[in-house]
């Protein structure tokens, strides 16, 4: 191929919207939220495995908690019929990622097994993504954070500690998938097999309504969730393609 | 007597009539010192040319490319997939090579006036604090006596209010 | 220059100009150490104790991750776009009355663009890293993400500043000879330098004439390329209220009539403290208040239809926004923005309230009031008010933060001071060529009246 060919080619395939289509895995998370019993189980779980800070009484009050998967709570309707209904909401991970491109330094982006990481180490602090982010899930480190001896002694080695200035947000417990790949490679296989690799979150739900694998595969349990007549996304009309898909929860009671 | 004739006037008009008659009487280039730019200059002086239009397109033509090629080499390079847009994304990067165009222009515009206005001035040149203030002085090599009397003839007869003889410098 | 009774000559200008740079009352060393001290005291204390924290200190929270502190920037870019602007606009269009103020308002354009690049400082997490936004080759083979809309901030407010420097710079270089002769001790070495041996031989003017009219051509698309660029770091996300295509020419007639306001409110102060009566006159306010009148008229158009777009739009979003934005917690705010930038400015419809000087240094007051107002506004009512209700979170700034915009105030006057006493404050050359020259018969002004 003479040179012309080869940068046609490569510009052809540098203008493709959607670079990301031909990545390793499309890791995915269902939430159905009928078997959600909004116990929260997820939350403490995502905070011990991720050393998630602990920010006090004081700064949650203020507004600043962090929680990488929270349980959404709305009240529908007035006191004696009041109904409460919940949604876990987590990072998206969406393909077309409005936080990523507002990111100055790259500190996110989108990697090889389409996920949308963050980088701790290369965030400079401008909360721009957290500004783009419609679902508000990244969290801002606004202090520095400590665990008070002996907490200090259940941190979870495989995950950095951040610093105060630097956003963070949920990651799919991209330590996790790490270690399952690496299996994965000493085994000889190619991919991750299904349900070999889970979030802290997903391992914890007592009634299973979280379920993780990857999309690409057609077999896989998320799969098969996505294709539920109930699956939804949330805010599916700003056309960010999350890569966390709801099922609707059926309420009998409902008109 | 090598140096240099300069003549003080009190008003641009005779200044620059004094100019042209010392360039009709054969003299090199003479020179115009004022406290502010006179205009007509090139009618009695012969028209000027400068540089500076071809450093600030040059400027501005390598600061497109140059923007461009930053953001789309970076890019290229260091692939990083964002928000589900192609590697090489137009709008973005346009407005970088817009900025990158602008800044270059203006750092090429800034060196083409330097270069072509000979500054900063390395060399002690023809002077004169006067002209800085609300007299214009007309300024002429002389390489001889009989040139520098010729010359002061000419500034005299002009209405020159002081003549005076400057040995240093080049101009 | 058309004077009251005594009539100005050459010579005038230099010892008016020398005068304001050489002589000093105790005002001027008490006025400059009170900014000073309040500049470390408010803007440098609070900011170490910031650094020291973290970004705790300020009052934001989760949905408000900007606070006052990118409002303060935008004010600040803000404030930048009348100084350098109308000053190339009005060279390009040759306007007589521009020569008497237009060094200070260059100077204005300088120096908020510093205090704004210094509210970055402050705004960001972690300022000790905030080279890697720069694209510079490194060690670690990090480049910046030419996609962010932040990045074309960097480069925006570089080449602004660059070009702001530059434009004000080649311009004083005859001034800096003209005073060069006239000065002594570290004055003088300091305007050999700045001079660069400027003699102002015919061929100098000549090339200067080119090179300053080559970087006001290029001065006015950057200018407007920048307020816009500002504007993107908005516009460009999807947040309701935010996400709009009026965002652009919105920020940019802001920043023009917030720049205007503060031209206004500087010359005052040079006119009276200065003692340049002769130079700035009833002329100019006349000039800047009709621009000042224009420039709300055109604000509250534009205001009027981010109201309509919302309400037209009739997503539910955009509405709860919008009924946030006129009735909600931040309401009062809003009504005193409206007051101050749109009522308020129609006074100017007077020529009598536009040449009387008070009223118009409250006047230009209250609309930097109101503009400062709008910027806080664009991000607390919107970025309280998102798409998940379960979020929404209302925003208080903080102490540290009120005190950091009292201190980049203080830092801006400081920086302005010391401006005055080193930069010819009034173009000598430009003011020349505007009177008579000595000894000329009448119709001389007419002769040398063409670029």
């Amino acid at each position: 191929m003479n040179f012309i060919e080869r940068f046609a080619a490569s510009w052809r395939e540098y203008r493709k919207p959607g670079y990301y289509d031909r990545f390793d895995y499309a890791w995915t998370m269902t939430i159905d939220l009928d078997r959600c019993t909004g116990c929260s189980a997820c939350v403490t779980a995502c905070q011990a495995e991720n050393n998630v800070p602990i920010v006090g009484e004081e700064e949650i009050a203020k507004g600043r908690k962090i929680q990488w998967i929270r349980i959404e709570r709305y009240w529908e309707g007035e006191f004696p019929d009041a109904k409460l209904k919940f949604i876990p909401m987590l990072c998206q991970h969406c393909d077309a990622a409005p936080c990523e491109t507002v990111c100055p330094v790259s500190a996110t982006y989108h990697n090889q097994d389409g996920l949308n990481v963050q980088v701790y180490n290369r965030c400079i602090g401008t909360r721009s993504c957290a500004v783009y982010c419609p679902y508000e899930v990244r969290y801002f480190n606004y202090y520095d954070h400590h665990w008070d001896p002996p907490l200090e002694q259940q941190l979870n080695p495989d995950v950095s500690v951040r610093e105060k200035g630097v956003m963070e947000k949920c990651t799919f417990c991209i330590q996790r998938i790490r270690q399952a790949k690496d299996q994965a490679k000493d085994d000889g296989r190619r991919r991750v097999k299904d349900g070999e690799v889970q979030p802290a979150c997903v391992q914890t739900c007592p009634s299973e309504a979280l379920v993780f694998g990857d999309r690409q595969d057609p077999d896989s349990k998320v799969s098969k969730q996505m294709n539920d007549p109930r699956a939804y996304r949330v805010l599916e009309d700003l056309n960010t393609s999350p890569s966390v898909v709801y099922l609707k929860k059926v309420d009998a009671d409902a008109d | 007597m090598a140096g240099n004739a300069l003549g003080l006037f009190g008003d641009p008009a005779s200044a620059l009539a004094a100019a042209g008659k010392l360039k009709g009487a054969g003299f090199e280039r003479p020179e115009l010192i004022s406290p502010i730019p006179i205009h007509g200059v090139e009618e009695v002086l012969g028209p000027k040319k400068s540089v500076i239009k071809r450093f600030t397109f040059f400027g501005g033509l390598f600061g497109a490319l140059g923007g461009f090629g930053l953001a789309a080499g970076t890019a290229v390079l260091y692939l990083h997939p964002t928000g589900g847009r192609p590697i090489i994304t137009f709008p973005p990067f346009l407005i970088i090579t817009y900025e990158m165009t602008i800044l270059c222009g203006i750092l090429a515009t800034v060196l083409g006036f330097l270069i072509s206005a000979r500054l900063p001035a390395i060399s002690e040149r023809v002077y004169e604090p006067l002209a800085a203030v609300d007299k214009f002085a007309v300024t002429v090599p002389c390489n001889s006596d009989e040139h520098y009397t010729r010359a002061e003839a000419i500034l005299r007869e002009a209405g020159a209010e002081e003549i005076k003889h400057i040995d240093e410098g080049e101009s | 220059m058309q004077t009251d009774g005594h009539k100005l000559g050459f010579a005038d200008v230099n010892n008016d100009v020398v005068r304001s740079l050489v002589v000093t009352g105790r005002n001027y060393y008490i006025t400059l150490g009170t900014a000073i001290f309040v500049m470390l005291a408010c803007f440098f204390f609070p900011w170490f104790y910031q650094l020291f924290y973290g970004i705790g200190a300020a009052g934001m929270n989760q949905p408000t991750v900007w606070g006052t502190y990118l409002a303060s920037f935008i004010f600040w870019i803000g404030l930048s776009h009348s100084g350098t602007l109308l000053s190339c606009v009005l060279h390009i269009t040759n306007s007589e009355w521009r020569k008497a103020m237009y060094r200070s308002a260059e100077a204005m354009t300088l120096f908020s663009l510093m205090v704004a690049a210094m509210m970055v400082m402050v705004h960001v997490g972690r300022p000790w890293f905030i080279h890697w936004a720069a694209p510079y080759p490194n060690q670690m083979e990090m480049w910046p993400n030419f996609r962010s809309p932040l990045l074309f901030d960097v480069m925006a407010i570089t080449t602004y500043l660059t070009g702001s420097l530059i434009f004000i710079y080649m311009g004083s270089i005859p001034d800096f000879a003209a005073v060069r002769d006239r000065t002594t001790g570290w004055r003088h070495h300091l305007y050999v330098l700045l001079s660069l041996g400027w003699r102002g031989s015919d061929t100098e003017w000549h090339r200067l004439g080119w090179a300053y009219t080559f970087l006001a051509v290029l001065i006015i698309p950057l200018a407007v390329s920048v307020h816009s660029i500002v504007s993107w770091d908005f516009a460009m996300s999807i947040v309701p209220g935010l996400h709009q295509t009026i965002f652009a020419p919105y920020f940019v007639v802001g920043a023009i009539y917030s720049g205007t306001a503060g031209i206004v409110t500087v010359m005052y102060f040079l006119r009276k403290y200065m003692k340049f009566e002769q130079y700035i006159t009833t002329l100019h306010f006349d000039n800047l208040g009709r621009l000042l009148l224009v420039l709300s008229l055109l604000w509250s158009y534009i205001n009027i239809l981010e109201l309509f777009t919302g309400w037209y739009s009739g997503t539910s979003t955009e509405y709860e926004q919008l009924k946030y934005k006129l009735t909600g917690y931040y309401a009062p705010l809003y009504w005193e923005m409206i007051l101050f930038c749109a009522i308020a400015p129609l006074l100017l419809i007077s020529k009598r309230f536009r040449t009387s000087f008070v009223p118009m240094l409250i006047l230009s007051i209250a609309i930097n009031i109101g503009m400062y107002t709008e910027r806080f506004l664009i991000i607390s009512t919107t970025l309280s008010r998102q798409y998940l209700p379960e979020s929404w979170r209302l925003y208080v700034p903080s102490l540290v933060e009120l005190s950091i915009i009292v201190g980049s105030v203080a830092m801006f006057v400081t920086l302005f001071l010391l401006f005055v006493k080193i930069f010819p404050s009034v173009s000598i050359y430009e003011v020349k060529e505007t009177m008579p020259t000595p000894k000329a018969e009448k119709g001389d002004l007419e002769w040398q009246a063409t670029p």
